[in-house]
């Protein structure tokens, strides 16, 4: 589903990816975790264009998002089909402030993927129902909580009908008591077979719901592999021993 | 009113409101001097909150042969009296072009030029106060530019320039009196030359009152679009 | 897509140095180009000595457009009951126009930029009680002078002031940028015998102090002085003695000595027969006006 050759990218001289490489099947739930700096955030961020890289390859769904040695960036129009088949959720969950929480969801369906306005409306409400929030659908987002925002970021990226979820920190702006509404959502989206990239700082969490784990520091992958086999990783646990655990 | 002393014959000669047919001239006059203020308020606002809005997108833009330029020209009509530029559009341009500008004409052109500039900084400072995040949401939602700028920055923006925006309507009501130094008679000018005909500041502070009214309407305006964006935070 | 970046290139705090560093430079370079262009149209405007159409060119328009500040009575000013715009200044123009067989059209200006529009070509003649001085004649054609103007001191009565040695020491109003200004600026003696003087924007708030006591004397043209005397019923007087006395002239772009010439044969020609001194005693109750002296 995706395939991620040997990326680097620079900013300024600080190199933030120093060849990464890393794949993940259909249907797979693959966490990336790693200190802060490791470059992870800024990986996924590269997978959607948000950032460009300087070398390397990217191919999604088996097109080519970028080849440094060969065509470079896909144009226009490829570019954005490819990132269509990519939903992906923020850290500061980048809802509009200005649309209902309905209307965000089915903003980009309209306008985008022209759906008519009725299928994206049930459509919306549908998936709205999905992360629990179809009651919620003509209030605004600054009414609702940190984590009743998030849902809806991940219903907006839903309703697009994506192959790939990508999840940026997805609970570290929010407060404890509120990270576990979002993570049981995205826990029963793996259950649903769907085929994520989640970068987080919730150990447990990776544990539990990711097929695979990779480990990142200072811009490469050290390890990767099943959650026991990565968690048991002599850096890893040296990672894992200084950040604390919730239970 | 005439029983106060201050406002007696000694200190302070009234003439119209003696005199209600001069009164009334003196209103229709007045009119017609707010009739020339309003059309220069209106084609100012016309012209320059949409030219501000693209010089604001050139100034952003990251192609230099067209930002440089646009800052030059944003700095010039900021850092510059608009009396000298109303100066140099009616008097100066007409040397180098050869086409004489008609009153109006010349001070409408000066005005937009310099409003577009004052209006382009707001909106610039306003597109700047939409977070980024906004923009990267649009971005992997598959928005075009075109589509995220005008169906979620804009409108976000939109909300933040309510305020500044209304604090340059209200200064061009203002500015308006500036004409008179280009010989256009309008409110302002309407009223001093009948003070000094009559001798007495009656018409200037009746002007006053109208300006007063003016953005009295003005301020309530801005001040419904305000709570109307308020249906929203952040 | 060139209209629609998607972020600002470049940080805040480089942008403001970047800024403000052009901002001395552009400054200087803009007002430079402006005064080289206000310059240039000036010399433009004087070189024009080919020929002489400024008569022809007013007889086949079919008018005469006349400049003024309309502030400025009983010469040209706004009548409070009409709206139009009348005057001493407006009724000569409008008898010279009627002979001429053109039309009279006012046109309000500033009185500051008098000199440009005429130049510009927005209006054909500057006609507003306007004192003939050595600067005005280099800058424009001038005609013969057709009103004498005395500058002189109003005061009110109550303070008993007879002659300037009264007023050493004293508070004078003046209206800035005027011929006035001129005037004092002769008289030195007694401009440093006074104890200040005030600019005013207007001859008509300036009297207004002098009646609410913030002056002690105000310096202006006599028939201002006679026309707020009368119209707000001050209780002041003029004191005989007055400054250097001046004349008004009608002012035409430096080069119309066509137009100036005609212009002159019809006030002598309305002075012969008796039109002028009709017009000025309709204004000021006698005739006032000296255009044969100039013979």
């Amino acid at each position: 589903m995706l395939s991620v050759e040997n990326i680097y990218k620079r900013y300024a001289d600080n190199k933030v990816l120093r060849g990464v490489s890393l794949k993940v099947n259909q249907g797979e739930v693959v966490a990336v975790i790693g200190p802060s700096g490791s470059g992870k955030s800024t990986l996924l961020r590269c997978l959607i264009d948000l950032e460009r890289v300087d070398e390397g390859r990217i191919i999604v769904g088996g097109e080519t998002l970028v080849d440094t040695q060969a065509q470079g960036y896909a144009e226009k129009t490829a570019l954005r089909r490819i990132i269509l088949k990519m939903g992906f959720v923020f850290q500061s969950f980048n809802l509009f402030p200005h649309f209902t929480v309905l209307k965000n969801v089915t903003e980009a369906q309209e306008r985008v993927l022209k759906r008519g306005r009725q299928e994206a409306r049930d459509y919306a409400l549908q998936v709205l129902g999905k992360v629990g929030l179809s009651d919620k659908a003509s209030e605004y987002p600054y009414m609702l909580s940190g984590g009743q925002q998030q849902r809806v970021a991940i219903a907006r990226a839903l309703a697009m009908d994506p192959q790939m979820l990508c999840f940026d920190e997805p609970t570290s702006a929010l407060d404890p008591l509120l990270t576990q509404e979002v993570l049981r959502v995205i826990k029963g989206l793996a259950e649903e077979n769907r085929t994520m990239l989640v970068v987080t700082h919730e150990m447990a969490f990776a544990r539990e719901v990711a097929d695979r784990v990779v480990y990142m520091q200072d811009g490469v992958v050290r390890c990767e592999g099943t959650p026991e086999e990565v968690f048991s990783h002599p850096e890893v646990l040296a990672f894992t021993s200084q950040t604390p655990q919730p239970e | 009113m005439c029983s106060l002393p201050f406002f007696g014959k000694r200190f302070y000669p009234m003439k119209y409101l003696n005199n209600p047919d001069r009164l009334a001239s003196l209103l229709a006059q007045l009119w017609q001097g707010l009739g020339v203020t309003m059309s220069l308020f209106g084609y100012t606002l016309l012209f320059s909150l949409p030219l501000g809005l693209v010089l604001a997108l050139m100034r952003m833009s990251r192609n230099k042969a067209v930002r440089y330029p646009v800052q030059l020209f944003i700095l010039v009509m900021r850092g510059t009296p608009l009396i000298l530029q109303v100066f140099t559009v009616y008097f100066v341009l007409p040397m180098i072009f050869g086409t004489a500008f008609e009153r109006l004409t010349a001070v409408v052109i000066a005005f937009v030029m310099n409003y577009a500039a004052y209006f382009a900084e707001i909106y610039r400072g306003g597109v700047q106060a939409v977070p980024e995040g906004q923009r990267e949401a649009a971005h992997v939602l598959g928005f075009t530019r075109g589509q995220a700028f005008v169906r979620i920055i804009l409108p976000q923006l939109i909300k933040r320039i309510v305020l500044p925006v209304s604090n340059e309507v209200i200064t061009l009501v203002k500015d308006t009196a500036l004409v008179t130094a280009v010989g256009m008679v309008e409110l302002y000018r309407v009223a001093r030359n009948a003070a000094s005909t009559v001798g007495s500041l009656e018409p200037l502070f009746i002007a006053g009152a109208i300006y007063l009214i003016i953005n009295a309407v003005i301020s309530f305006l801005f001040d419904r679009a305000n709570r109307y964006f308020a249906y929203y935070q952040g | 897509m060139l209209l629609f970046p998607d972020e600002v290139c470049y940080d805040a705090a480089s942008a403001q140095a970047e800024i403000r560093k052009k901002e001395g430079m552009v400054m200087k370079r803009c007002l430079i180009l402006i005064l080289s262009m206000v310059m240039l149209s000036s010399l433009f405007s004087s070189a024009i000595a080919q020929e002489d159409t400024s008569l022809t060119d007013i007889l086949d328009k079919g008018k005469l457009i006349l400049g003024l500040d309309a502030s400025f009575p009983p010469m040209g000013y706004v009548d409070a009951d009409t709206g139009e715009i009348v005057g001493f200044d407006i009724d000569l123009a409008r008898e010279v126009c009627k002979r001429l067989g053109v039309e009279l059209v006012t046109q309000p200006i500033d009185w500051a930029a008098k000199e440009m529009e005429l130049d510009a070509h927005h209006i054909d003649c500057i006609w507003n009680g306007m004192t003939i001085t050595p600067e005005r004649l280099e800058n424009m054609q001038i005609s013969l002078p057709y009103l004498r103007n005395d500058q002189v001191l109003v005061v009110r009565t109550a303070d008993g002031y007879a002659s300037l040695a009264d007023l050493a020491g004293k508070k004078l109003g003046i209206q800035a940028g005027s011929s006035a200004n001129d005037a004092l600026d002769a008289a030195e003696a007694f401009k440093a015998s006074l104890g200040e003087v005030v600019p005013f924007d207007e001859n008509m708030t300036a009297l207004m102090d002098l009646n609410q006591g913030g002056l002690d004397t105000v310096l202006v043209d006599v028939i201002v002085a006679n026309y707020y005397m009368a119209v707000n019923d001050y209780p002041f007087t003029v004191l005989d003695e007055s400054l250097a006395p001046e004349e008004y002239g009608i002012g035409f772009r430096k080069g119309d000595l066509a137009l100036s010439e005609k212009v002159n044969a019809l006030l002598l020609e309305m002075q012969a027969d008796g039109t002028l001194a009709k017009i000025s005693e309709d204004w000021f109750g006698t005739d006032i006006t000296i255009i044969n002296e100039a013979k």
